[in-house]
């Protein structure tokens, strides 16, 4: 396991936050990945020891609280994915670029489909397809996101 | 966490030195329902809306960070517009500004002819709110909720409840105020009602939002007098909206030969998406109007007929018709 320290990992969920602030207008904003989610998902499967379930449940609640939605919604659902993408986590060395990237699409999928629950049971209209878009998104992220902070498992060719 | 006994007991498969304390589907249930018991708080009982002001007010600063890219880019944008441009600009806007004055010279008399035949019917004045002028901040950090927060808050006096419209209608309601922003709920919100007028027939209605950018005129008879591009405006009677104020065109009306109503759908002509400035109109005092009035009549009972003439001219230009309980109502209702 690679050294990372827990600074970089509150760090970097704040500038997601503050990317998750950034006013988008117009059209745009459909295509908007879930940054806070990204990035939680990448320390979660990088370093569960310190980002667990727990902070998956408070970068959700952050996103309640700066979104202005149901207090809570993002909470449950960050936490469930959080757990979900734990639960596979130590497989993780086996896979290739291309079955990482699926598993991401799967966990990001999962968010998605919960939020759509929790809003269809509290009354909101169907939002049709469109509402899927920030995955595709969310990957396109998920890859800057490894291309910046460095690759989840270990490289194998390297020694240390 | 857990360690020792509680490992021994557990028929774990894992090895102890992965063990990372308490399990992960332990965690998740913990917290799945801590998240659900929040849900309900905040849903129902309202407990929560101090906390979230609190944290929005904290979150300042950083919004502010993140808007500061886009404010820049539009100040440098405005600085660098041709001087061309501007002197144009300033030429069509005095010509409007004059066209407006010559119009307002017009209604003001026509508002004084008014108020005066109302004060012969004895018919009350309707009275005409004040507002503020606020700016979209963003359209709201969800694109599939109906919202969008203004730089106006408690700071300046916001509060939950008033209406607020542009320049071509209506846009919705201030439902939720943080220290320097709130939030307007936009009439196309699935919870916010608006009570209408056909332009026209002066037929009165109530128009539910409809999402995806419509409004829906439910409870109408198929044979109702509303055609396609009919107008639709405030009738006022809810005391939140002041009367008049244009809300949406009728674009679609279907028939169905199975249901008793005909189904309108009408699209606001308020252009959120095109402008940045809004105005927040202030809620009308309902306990203060209650208050002169009561008094008033108290005092009427004793007095003389020059006298009561008198504060008849009074209390005309106060506010009488509002119903004192039902913009309370109106304003906790999107939450």
């Amino acid at each position: 396991m690679r050294h990372t320290s827990l600074v970089s990992v509150y760090i970097s969920l704040l500038i997601a936050l503050l990317c998750q602030l950034f006013p988008w207008v117009g059209q745009g904003i459909i295509l908007r990945p879930d940054f806070m989610l990204v990035v939680t998902l990448y320390w979660l499967l990088r370093a569960p020891h310190l980002c667990n379930v727990g902070t998956a449940w408070f970068a959700g609640l952050l996103v309640d609280l700066a979104t202005g939605s149901l207090l809570g919604q993002h909470a449950l659902s960050f936490c469930f994915t959080a757990y979900v993408a734990l639960s596979y986590q130590r497989r993780l060395v086996l896979f290739n670029k291309g079955q990482l990237l699926a598993y991401v699409l799967i966990l990001l999928l999962i968010e998605r489909v919960l939020i759509l629950l929790l809003k269809l049971f509290t009354g909101n209209e169907n939002p049709g397809l469109a509402y899927l878009l920030p995955i595709i998104s969310g990957l396109l992220l998920w890859q800057l996101t490894i291309f910046i902070f460095g690759g989840i498992t270990r490289p194998k060719t390297s020694t240390s | 966490m857990l360690k020792g006994v509680h490992q021994k007991l557990e028929t774990q498969q894992t090895p102890a030195f992965f063990v990372r304390g308490t399990s992960a589907f332990l965690r998740m249930v913990f917290f799945c329902a801590l998240s659900i018991t929040i849900m309900a708080i905040d849903a129902r009982l309202n407990y929560l809306s101090q906390v979230r002001q609190a944290f929005i007010a904290a979150l300042h600063p950083l919004e502010v960070a993140a808007n500061a890219p886009g404010a820049w880019y539009r100040d440098t944008k405005k600085y660098f517009s041709a001087h061309n441009k501007l002197v144009q600009e300033n030429y069509i806007l005095k010509q409007q500004a004059f066209e407006h004055q010559v119009a307002l010279q017009r209604f003001n008399t026509i508002q004084a002819e008014n108020e005066h035949l109302r004060g012969l019917l004895n018919g009350n004045i309707p009275n005409q709110p004040k507002g503020m002028l606020g700016e979209i901040s963003h359209m709201g950090r969800d694109p599939f909720t109906h919202i969008v927060v203004v730089n106006r808050g408690n700071q300046h006096k916001i509060k939950a409840g008033q209406a607020v419209v542009d320049s071509k209608g209506v846009i919705g309601q201030v439902t939720r105020v943080y220290p320097f922003t709130s939030e307007v709920t936009l009439i196309t919100d699935k919870e916010l009602s608006i009570p209408i007028q056909i332009e026209r027939n002066q037929l009165r209605a109530i128009a539910f939002g409809g999402g995806n950018n419509t409004l829906d005129i439910p409870y109408l008879p198929t044979n109702v007098d509303i055609k396609v591009g009919d107008k639709l405006v405030t009738s006022g009677i809810d005391g939140i909206y002041p009367a008049g104020l244009a809300v949406a065109t009728v674009t679609k009306i279907e028939q169905n030969p199975e249901s008793p109503f005909a189904k309108i759908i009408s699209t606001p002509v308020a252009e959120v998406t095109n402008h940045l400035q809004l105005l927040l109109l202030d809620l009308p005092d309902a306990k203060e109007a209650e208050i002169k009035l009561t008094s008033e009549t108290s005092e009427t009972k004793d007095s003389e007929l020059k006298k009561e003439n008198l504060k008849l001219n009074k209390t005309n230009t106060q506010t009488i018709t509002k119903p004192k309980t039902k913009p309370k109502d109106n304003a906790n209702a999107p939450h």
